[in-house]
């Protein structure tokens, strides 16, 4: 369907684009990301020759756009930009009507074309059709952005970050009635976003660049998966590792440094410390630094000593995790055990941390919504 | 260039006389103009009467101002120079108020927090950032101060409208061209000369602001 | 004062506001199209301005004789700035959104002018020819000295016979022409805009 041989761009002695060559197919939702420079838009742009390549071909339906008139070839291909560029001189259905115009569709056609359309985003024409853009809000301008591109029904459609000015709320509903047009229309869309959550959200095949190549091209659960460079991963933040949480180990879910005592410390001053910190136990580790057991408040108290090192106190045993271990597994010896945590030790058996209820949750909670704090 | 013998000098006077009265005129007016603006824009309850009035004024042709003050004064360079000045007032003075007026009301409020005392405030923060408009003003004022002067002569009080007044009654195409050109090149010398000056005062903060 | 020198004023006015608006349109056109000849044509009308109103008119009747047209053409040009350099701007200023827009859509350059550009700088347009016929007002008091007649041969009257009233009641007719044309364009320029912004 789209094209690209060899393409390259260049601006003085930038390379925007840098010898590339892919492929979208008929139908396809692809999704142009990466970070801003990386030539996503000017990829965008020169499909509809608002851009022209220095040296290689862009070939829609096999015939090479070069030999295409312009004004032609955009008519062919839906536009949609950030900016949402509704002409604030016509009304909207003038708006809507603009190239169905030029391509001398009859005034009825028009009509009901743009009566269809409307009804497809909820904004009925009897309503909205003879208000101006300023009437308008910023999502039911861009909605009407969107059915604009797609009114002479053409077989492509390009979105330069449609979305990009729209608060959270209205850009993720705009974001599913984008999807569900797709779904129903069959065109191929290409979509240039710098938000990966959109991305992944919408595209059939996610094209990743930088630098003016592409670092990957895959499906959003193939990137997901395997992201092929760490900007990628970055870009994707912990949501890679949210769909795959096999990776995660007792070590990303514990809280790190535990108060701990040795053996040889005395009885009164553990229970200080335990009435200082508002705990109700000490773990307690050997003198060469590995783990040795647990002392609570009820076993201090049932062995009846008041003096003497802790050591003495018979140690309760805790569940145990090693920091290599499945997360999935600490979180089951947690929720199996009487007790408030599971002790992660290293792998030399001194203490690494504790897998708590609470650690368990803000970890979770890192992994959904990222390091918030 | 017979023309040069028998008019050089008196262009060159010319010349001198129709830059003093534009000298004189624009300095004058533009003192005036800084001061009412200021104050208008300390009650713009009148100012909001006094703008309109001051655009109606603006339409009089400066012949009015030079005509009447020349039946009062009679015919002493004074005439000219206060015509002329008051013409000179009314763009200095409306861009003066519209440029304070439109200083964003979020610095004055931060002055004011800042503890700035109203006419601290006043030179420190609000002439300073409505100083490009009044310069445009300015700029404005003398463009057609060096275009009005010509009436000086209207009056036989000399400058560059002699040569253009007497070519105009004589026909004489080379005297009118001979007052035109020096007015024209006066005329854009002194707004090349405010530019450069506008330039010069409003990059300078904007530099510093940036560094900050 | 006679009616016919109102009317005749008013007929050098709007005659040269005209002719300017025919002329300044396309030129600000040209401009805004023409990157290299935008800054000979900006700069050529902002000098034609700074040259001395009765001088430009001296300088036009050198070759046209005295008369109307004369005073007509002095005037065009002369009221030619505001109405170039606001079509210019109006055009320039579009927000690049929609010109990106219509351009993306596959309108033609003279399509995107006529249908876009041009209907959303009107306005701007509109004010600069506003400006032109206030100025057009003032100057054309100078139509008197190139034989052109118009109020300004009641005003020059009355200075020479040291006639109060002559000269105000010269002068007050003009501002009341010049009021009028101003408020009233600009009553118009409100209501384009009202229904413009974007």
């Amino acid at each position: 369907m789209i094209r690209f041989e060899h393409v390259t761009k260049k601006y003085g002695d930038s390379v925007i684009l840098d010898d590339l060559s892919f492929e979208i197919k008929e139908g396809e939702f692809a999704v142009l990301i990466g970070p801003s420079g990386c030539g996503k838009t000017t990829t965008l742009k020169s499909i509809n020759r608002l851009i022209e390549p220095d040296a290689g071909h862009i070939y829609v339906n096999g015939k090479d756009i070069a030999e295409t008139d312009p004004v032609k070839l955009r008519r062919s291909i839906g536009y949609v930009i950030q900016q949402i560029g509704l002409f604030p001189n016509m009304t909207v259905a003038q708006n809507i009507g603009v190239v169905p115009k030029r391509l001398k569709y009859e005034k009825s056609e028009i009509l009901k074309i743009t009566r269809e359309l409307m009804d497809m985003v909820d904004m009925s024409y009897d309503e909205y059709g003879h208000k101006y853009p300023s009437e308008l809000s910023g999502g039911q301008q861009q909605r009407i952005g969107v059915l604009r591109a797609l009114a002479a029904s053409p077989p492509i459609v390009l979105m330069d970050e449609p979305f990009g000015a729209l608060d959270p709320m209205t850009r993720s509903s705009l974001q599913e009635e984008i999807i569900r047009l797709h779904k129903k229309l069959h065109k191929t869309f290409v979509f240039v976003t710098h938000d990966m959550d959109e991305a992944l959200k919408l595209a059939d095949k996610i094209i990743f660049m930088e630098g003016g190549h592409i670092i990957q091209m895959a499906t959003p659960e193939e990137m997901l998966e395997n992201p092929a460079s760490d900007l990628i991963r970055s870009f994707m933040g912990k949501r890679a590792a949210d769909s795959a949480p096999v990776q995660l180990t007792a070590a990303d879910f514990m809280r790190p440094n535990p108060i701990s005592v040795y053996k040889n410390r005395g009885i009164r001053e553990c229970t200080e410390i335990m009435a200082r910190r508002h705990i109700d136990s000490l773990l307690i580790k050997n003198d060469d630094d590995t783990y040795a057991g647990v002392v609570s408040v009820n076993s201090i108290k049932r062995s009846g000593k008041t003096t003497g090192p802790i050591g003495e106190v018979p140690l309760s045993e805790n569940a145990v995790s090693y920091v290599t271990e499945d997360a999935m597994e600490s979180f089951d010896k947690l929720l199996n055990s009487d007790k408030d945590y599971v002790v992660v030790l290293n792998e030399d058996d001194t203490i690494a941390g504790i897998v708590t209820k609470t650690s368990m949750a803000k970890a979770m909670a890192d992994a959904l919504w990222g390091d918030a704090q | 260039m017979n023309f040069w013998n028998l008019y050089g000098h008196k262009l060159l006077v010319a010349i001198g006389v129709h830059f003093l009265y534009v000298l004189a005129a624009v300095s004058i007016g533009f003192v005036v103009a800084l001061t009412l603006g200021i104050l208008l824009s300390r009650v713009p309850s009148i100012a909001k009467m006094a703008l309109p009035l001051i655009s109606v004024f603006q339409t009089i042709p400066g012949v009015v101002f030079i005509g009447l003050l020349f039946l009062s004064l009679g015919m002493v360079p004074a005439t000219a120079i206060v015509a002329l000045a008051i013409y000179a007032v009314f763009p200095i003075l409306k861009n003066t108020y519209v440029g304070l007026l439109s200083v964003d009301k979020s610095l004055l409020e931060a002055a004011r927090g800042c503890g700035m005392s109203k006419m601290q405030s006043l030179f420190e923060v609000e002439l300073p950032l409505a100083l490009p408009s009044i310069i445009g003003g300015l700029r404005m004022s003398t463009v057609y101060t060096v275009s009005w002067a010509v009436l000086a002569s209207m009056i036989g009080l000399g400058g560059l409208g002699e040569f253009i007044y007497i070519g105009i009654a004589t026909n004489n195409n080379a005297l009118i061209v001979a007052g035109a050109i020096p007015s024209g090149i006066m005329a854009i010398l002194l707004s090349l000369l405010i530019d450069a000056v506008k330039k010069r005062i409003t990059h300078a903060p904007q530099k510093e602001a940036s560094a900050a | 004062m006679t009616m016919k020198l109102v009317l005749e004023h008013l007929y050098l006015v709007l005659l040269s506001v005209l002719f300017s608006t025919a002329v300044g349109l396309p030129l600000g056109i040209f401009a805004y199209l023409n990157r290299p000849a935008r800054k000979v044509v900006l700069w050529a009308s902002e000098v034609l301005q700074t040259i001395p109103a009765l001088a430009l008119l001296g300088m036009v009747m050198v070759l046209f004789g005295a008369g109307k047209p004369t005073v007509i053409i002095g005037l065009v040009l002369y009221s030619l700035l505001p109405i170039v350099h606001n079509t210019f701007l109006g055009l320039d200023n579009i927000n690049p959104g929609i010109k990106e827009a219509a351009r993306g859509m596959g309108l033609s350059k003279w399509d995107r002018l006529f249908s876009i550009e041009l209907p959303l700088a009107f306005p701007m347009v509109f004010t600069g020819i506003r400006i032109a016929t206030v100025t057009a007002v003032g100057v054309a008091v100078f139509a008197t000295s190139v034989g052109g007649g118009g109020l300004g041969s009641i005003i020059n009257q009355g200075i020479r016979t040291q006639n109060m009233r002559l000269i105000f009641s010269g002068t007050l007719t003009l501002m009341a022409m010049a009021v009028v044309f101003d408020a009233g364009m600009a009553l118009i320029e409100k209501r384009m805009n009202r229904r413009a912004t974007h």
